[in-house]
């Protein structure tokens, strides 16, 4: 059941263009949707404390949340539907090409979650995080 | 969510608790406001989140953290849910079952101490996710392969601990465990295995020890806390085959079954054998009122409609040969020739070799992935899904029996069936996922009764299931009933003899210490 749900998001994954996948990962079912990207390695943990201050936001970002927002992820294939719904290209199913999200939303989003987002805890994402990674994704704000 | 105490601590002794974790790991890492509890609470809930309220959450960064907690829960008696990354999700998420808990969150503990490519192991901490260490693996380029459930999201230890499986030839994890490194509830520190002994260069290569080895003691279980394990890894394999075979009716699972288990048994097929029905294969294709705009159950002259104008069959299986390229062919000679015997069809066959992108959904090749929660979006709203997971022989009588009874239950109670069955050896589990939307409070009435249901029909016919959501535990464990619930006594009495105040856990599996057994508190009435 979950593998046939995993083919769920190879559709929604080959929707963006900016990932097209080498041909021989296309030897799956012939006929059948395109192949999803390939793996999409997140950033190493940035150094240093994290109840500090000054780490990259968009490091941060792609580790902590990169699980499900890099291409092909879970949340992105989700947002990716929502966002073509919407009239938008597909590319605006990542967060980082988002240009409307403000850092609040951001922080509201991680902290209270959306639709199948889990709420982030403060462990898993501290405030000092959080704030770097609203400011990175907050682009509406800037 | 509003603070539920644990049962018998005043608001005075609770403070005073939080305050003396304070003092172990800092402020930032006690969390006990409104807007924490909710982090931690079951996101899937049947029903209210504040079933399962957690009081707050602490989170130590060291062994040395987590012994000064231990004993001062043990001081304060303030009970504890050590979770390793809280996404049991399904199950209870993070949540605890005893209301008022204290969550132990150890997702900060993310060393990997050891990545051993010449033995394929790893020694790693309980907030390494699988994320993290298929990326460790990559950047360390070790010639490794891990094993991965459908939800990647959790802890590597966590999943294994819960006996959580996957679909390679390492897809029981619980067996991958080898030496655990363990806080007893006093504070006290183990090693099990050849751990036991002081710098042994067997621990994470021999399972047992000298004499009885308490490994097992520690998994599903709430007598001990879990900070650094040994995992065996797979050996990357030079090259890998698929064969997919779709198979066209529903009793055809009793051919299929009788076909893999003997190839399973044998070591013809390494992996774990998932077997999903059609239902899997149309949720790619949109949501659930796209193909039937009633909330009753999907009826089945739908169904076969569906089949047919998706050209699906009943169910799909593929079956995935790992290794050197001549042993890859002739094992797929053998399965291809079991199956012809059966269906006409030949399988479609798709090769893998080193070099070769891999397919990051591919759960059969140890890719971390979480897109398997995008289930929620079939039934649209806040999507949620619970398991019913019995375990059954894997032959034709008993999947056949297991099938037809619970496709019964769940059509008495109108919810669409949706089954797979994956063949782990002598063995097969039957997931059976039932999805519900969480704002329809009589959805939720519904799936709460069919799940008593299930348990009780299962357990009638000599069934039971192998892990549950913590609504089910006690129901669950009661299904365990030789000789008067032997099992559970004997858990009771080692319980209390090694945390006399019951902080770890309490009700974990349905297991409870004494000094909450049988209080309504508890939360077991």
């Amino acid at each position: 059941m979950k593998k046939a749900l995993l083919m769920a998001a190879f559709f929604l994954a080959a929707c963006n263009s900016a990932d097209a996948p080498t041909p021989e990962a296309a030897k799956g079912a012939a006929g059948g949707p395109p192949p999803p990207p390939p793996y999409q390695m997140r950033a190493a943990m940035p150094a240093g404390d994290r109840l500090a201050a000054g780490r990259s936001g968009e490091e941060l970002f792609s580790n902590r949340c990169g699980s499900c927002h890099l291409a092909g992820g879970m949340g992105t294939n989700l947002l990716t539907k929502q966002r073509m719904m919407a009239g938008e290209p597909p590319e605006n199913g990542l967060l980082a090409n988002r240009k409307d999200l403000t850092g609040d939303y951001v922080k509201a989003v991680v902290r209270q979650g959306k639709m199948a987002m889990p709420r982030l805890s403060r462990t898993e994402v501290t405030d000092p995080e959080l704030d770097a990674i609203a400011a990175y994704l907050g682009k509406a704000g800037q | 969510m509003k603070l539920t105490l644990p049962p018998r601590v005043s608001p005075t002794q609770f403070d005073a608790a939080l305050k003396a974790y304070v003092d172990v790991v800092g402020k930032e890492w006690v969390l006990a406001s409104d807007e924490d509890r909710d982090a931690y609470s079951d996101i899937y809930a049947p029903g209210s989140e504040e079933e399962w309220p957690a009081s707050a959450a602490v989170s130590p960064a060291s062994l040395e953290e987590i012994q000064a907690i231990v004993r001062l829960a043990n001081q304060h008696k303030t009970p504890l849910w050590p979770v390793s990354r809280g996404k049991n999700l399904g199950y209870g998420t993070a949540a605890p079952r005893m209301p008022g808990s204290i969550v132990l969150d150890l997702s900060r503990m993310m060393k990997v101490h050891e990545l051993n490519a010449e033995l394929g192991y790893c020694v790693i901490e309980p907030g390494v996710s699988y994320f993290d260490l298929y990326e460790h693996i990559q950047r360390e380029k070790a010639p490794l392969w891990m094993s991965v459930p459908g939800n990647a999201w959790g802890s590597v230890l966590g999943n294994a601990l819960d006996h959580g499986m996957g679909y390679t030839p390492y897809g029981q994890h619980a067996r991958n465990l080898c030496g655990l490194e363990v806080v007893l509830p006093d504070g006290d520190l183990m090693r099990t295995g050849m751990g036991a002994m002081e710098n042994n260069h067997s621990w994470h290569v021999f399972p047992l020890s000298f004499g009885p080895d308490w490994t097992q003691m520690f998994t599903q279980s709430n007598m001990g806390v879990v900070t650094k394990a040994g995992v065996w890894l797979q050996p990357a394999p030079e090259t890998s085959l698929q064969l997919t075979f779709d198979i066209p009716n529903e009793q055809d699972i009793g051919w299929v079954v009788d076909t893999v288990t003997p190839l399973k048994t044998a070591g013809v097929i390494e992996q774990n054998v998932f077997i999903p029905s059609w239902l899997g294969k149309i949720v790619l294709k949109g949501q659930r009122k796209d193909f039937w705009d009633k909330e009753s159950a999907i009826p089945e002259w739908r169904v076969q409609e569906l089949l047919k104008e998706h050209k699906l069959g009943y169910w799909q299986v593929q079956i995935r040969f790992y290794g050197d390229e001549t042993l890859n062919k002739a094992r797929a000679e053998i399965v291809k020739k079991a199956f012809k015997q059966h269906l006409d069809v030949p399988p479609h066959e798709h090769w893998w070799r080193q070099g070769d992108p891999v397919n990051q959904y591919d759960v059969t090749m140890g890719v971390p992935s979480a897109v398997a929660l995008q289930m929620g979006d079939w039934v649209g709203g806040r999507g949620a899904h619970m398991g019913f997971s019995p375990v059954v022989p894997a032959t034709s009588k008993h999947v056949l029996g297991q099938l037809n009874r619970s496709r019964k239950i769940i059509a008495d109670h109108d919810v669409d069936f949706y089954a797979s069955f994956t063949i782990g050896g002598r063995f097969a589990t039957n997931i059976n996922m039932l999805m519900y939307d969480r704002d329809k409070p009589e959805q939720v009435a519904n799936i709460r009764k069919m799940f008593d249901a299930l348990i009780a029909g299962t357990a009638e016919a000599g069934y039971a299931e192998y892990r549950t959501h913590l609504g089910w535990m006690d129901k669950v464990n009661d299904t365990y009933n030789f000789n008067n619930n032997a099992q559970r006594r004997l858990n009771e009495k080692v319980k209390d003899a090694i945390d006399p105040n019951g902080i770890l856990a309490p009700g974990k599996q349905g297991v409870w210490p004494s000094i909450y057994r049988d209080q309504p508190e508890g939360g077991k009435a």
